[in-house]
């Protein structure tokens, strides 16, 4: 091997030093996924923990293939989906429009902007119960409850993002005879855009959050339903799994809003 | 056509906390003829925003009359165009959607707006940067777009607020020159706010100086310097007079706020 002497030429680091900072960065999380999983695999044969509450890697593999394949897997993530789906549209028709009321007219702050705020700020799984009551054990209610779930930081965060429009805009658009419905269309939702994709954004953590709740807490089918089945059998496998399914349809959910939210901000970099 | 006659004006705010009122502009009486390029000067906080805004309909008034042609104002109108400080474009538009934007607003309707706005956007030298985003331009070109908006609607009366005051002095030099350029085409009646005495003799066929405390008129002085003008006029004899008299009123001005914060 050749190697080039300057004056200004540094030792050659050795190990993974010689790599670049990002290939080194992506190496060192690859090794610590394959260690960690390498002790996941090895821990409950050598006994230094039960395997029955931890499972291995390879078990989760295979209830990944059994779940996947038979399982009624599709019926009950159509159920979740469905309940998410419907909650989660209803909650979007509703909110924005809200939200924008409320952040036009003052009257309609002062008027329910307390009760709003108690609603935004508590977990509106307390209300889980009295929707079952309300709704029976199906669907129903736990459309509601992500509905509930879901509308509240889309409200707020529609409102607040309509109450920050750049008070210089809407005079320069008023200079040039905008209407108020004008300023409304062309400016105030425009602006606001940003802030309603930020509280999508939360609610979608909080809708799927709804979902698996509600299903866990009383349901006849759907993942939350599948939870509590294996949860009973002690299958740490298969509910590993359903753990996964649901956080990646969550964090999936939540990347596409955040790309829609970085395209929006292009903008507003200025 | 476009002339602008103020008379006994006065501009009182409502106190947003406690009782009262705050006096922006007291009593003030003005005219601008048509074709006529007033700059008004003063320090912050002597109400020349606030008349300008007042012009452009922006603003209530508490007593006097404003007359933009012969008709008083009632609110914004297809008579005036403002030119703001910096930011008042829409920055999720383009600079061609910014300048259609106003068209739009003004529900123009004769010939393409597109072709219009694009012409409005030559006339300030953006043509290669129509589609840009404003946070993707300079602060000079920014006020450019603004003044093109202006432009593109074709008003009679032209208000300017501080139009140059955020750039920094060698591009509001250059900027003021352009808008020398493109005011003498067809010599709009314009009113241009500043707090630079340079930029206010510059411009103007008269010159207002306001004081403050409340807001109040000086002294109005004509400005005899021969267009078309350029910026090399500001080193002839006239003009450094001028503005030593501008500077001379401006810092008894001063000299007055001081004395009232010491006895205070």
């Amino acid at each position: 091997m050749v190697t080039f002497v300057s004056s200004t030429a540094q030792p050659r680091p050795r190990g993974v030093g010689r790599l670049n900072p990002a290939a080194r960065s992506t190496l060192i999380s690859f090794l610590a996924v394959v260690v960690f999983l390498a002790l996941w695999q090895v821990a409950p044969i050598l006994g230094w923990v039960n395997g029955r509450f931890t499972s291995q890697p390879t078990l989760v593999v295979q209830a990944a293939i059994e779940v996947f394949t038979s399982d009624n897997f599709l019926f009950h993530a159509r159920i979740s989906l469905s309940e998410f789906a419907l909650g989660f549209g209803l909650a979007l028709i509703i909110s924005v429009p809200f939200g924008a009321l409320l952040g036009t007219s003052q009257i309609a702050r002062e008027l329910i902007s307390p009760p709003l705020m108690a609603l935004y700020i508590a977990p509106t799984l307390i209300l889980l119960p009295i929707m079952v009551i309300w709704l029976g054990i199906g669907m129903a209610s736990k459309v509601a409850v992500v509905f509930l779930g879901a509308i509240f930081p889309i409200v707020v965060n529609t409102t607040a993002g309509m109450r920050e429009a750049d008070q210089r805009l809407i005079r320069a658009a008023r200079s040039f005879g905008a209407t108020r419905m004008d300023v409304f269309r062309h400016v105030l939702i425009p602006g606001a855009l940003p802030s309603v994709l930020a509280g999508i954004r939360l609610a979608v953590g909080r809708g799927v959050l709804g979902v698996v709740v509600g299903e866990l807490y009383v349901s006849q089918a759907g993942i939350g339903h599948q939870l509590v089945v294996y949860g009973s059998a002690m299958r740490v496998d298969r509910l590993l799994v359903y753990a996964l399914v649901v956080s990646v349809f969550g964090y999936a959910l939540t990347q596409v809003v955040r790309l829609l939210e970085s395209r929006v901000r292009d903008w507003r970099s200025e | 056509m476009g002339q602008i006659q103020i008379s006994n004006l006065t501009i009182e705010y409502k106190l947003l906390k406690g009782e009262g009122t705050f006096k922006a502009v007291d009593n003030v009486s003005l005219t601008v003829e048509a074709g006529e390029l007033v700059t008004v000067v003063g320090s912050s906080g002597c109400g020349k925003s606030t008349l300008l805004l007042a012009i452009a309909g922006l603003v209530e008034t508490s007593r006097g009359s404003i007359n933009v042609a012969g008709k008083p104002i009632t609110g914004p109108g297809p008579d005036r165009a403002v030119v703001f400080q910096e930011s008042s474009l829409l920055p999720w538009k383009t600079v061609l959607g910014n300048v259609r934007f106003a068209l739009e607003m003004r529900r123009w309707s004769a010939g393409d707006l597109n072709e219009r706005a694009m012409r409005a956007i030559q006339m300030v030298g953006l043509e290669s940067f129509a589609d840009y985003h404003p946070h993707q331009l300079s602060g000079g070109m920014r006020q450019r777009v603004n003044i093109a908006r202006a432009l593109a609607v074709d008003p009679a009366v032209l208000l300017m607020d501080e139009p140059f005051g955020a750039l920094d002095a060698q591009t509001r030099e250059v900027m003021g020159e352009e808008l020398l350029r493109i005011w003498e085409r067809d010599r709009k009646t314009a009113l241009f706010v500043t707090h630079d005495i340079d930029e206010a003799v510059l411009l103007a066929d008269k010159v207002v100086v306001m004081g403050r405390n409340p807001g109040h008129i000086k002294d109005v002085m004509k400005i005899d310097l021969p267009r078309p003008r350029r910026g090399d006029v500001a080193d002839s004899a006239q003009f450094i007079e001028y503005r030593r008299r501008l500077r001379s009123h401006l810092a008894s001005d001063m000299a007055a706020m001081h004395l009232v914060r010491e006895a205070v």
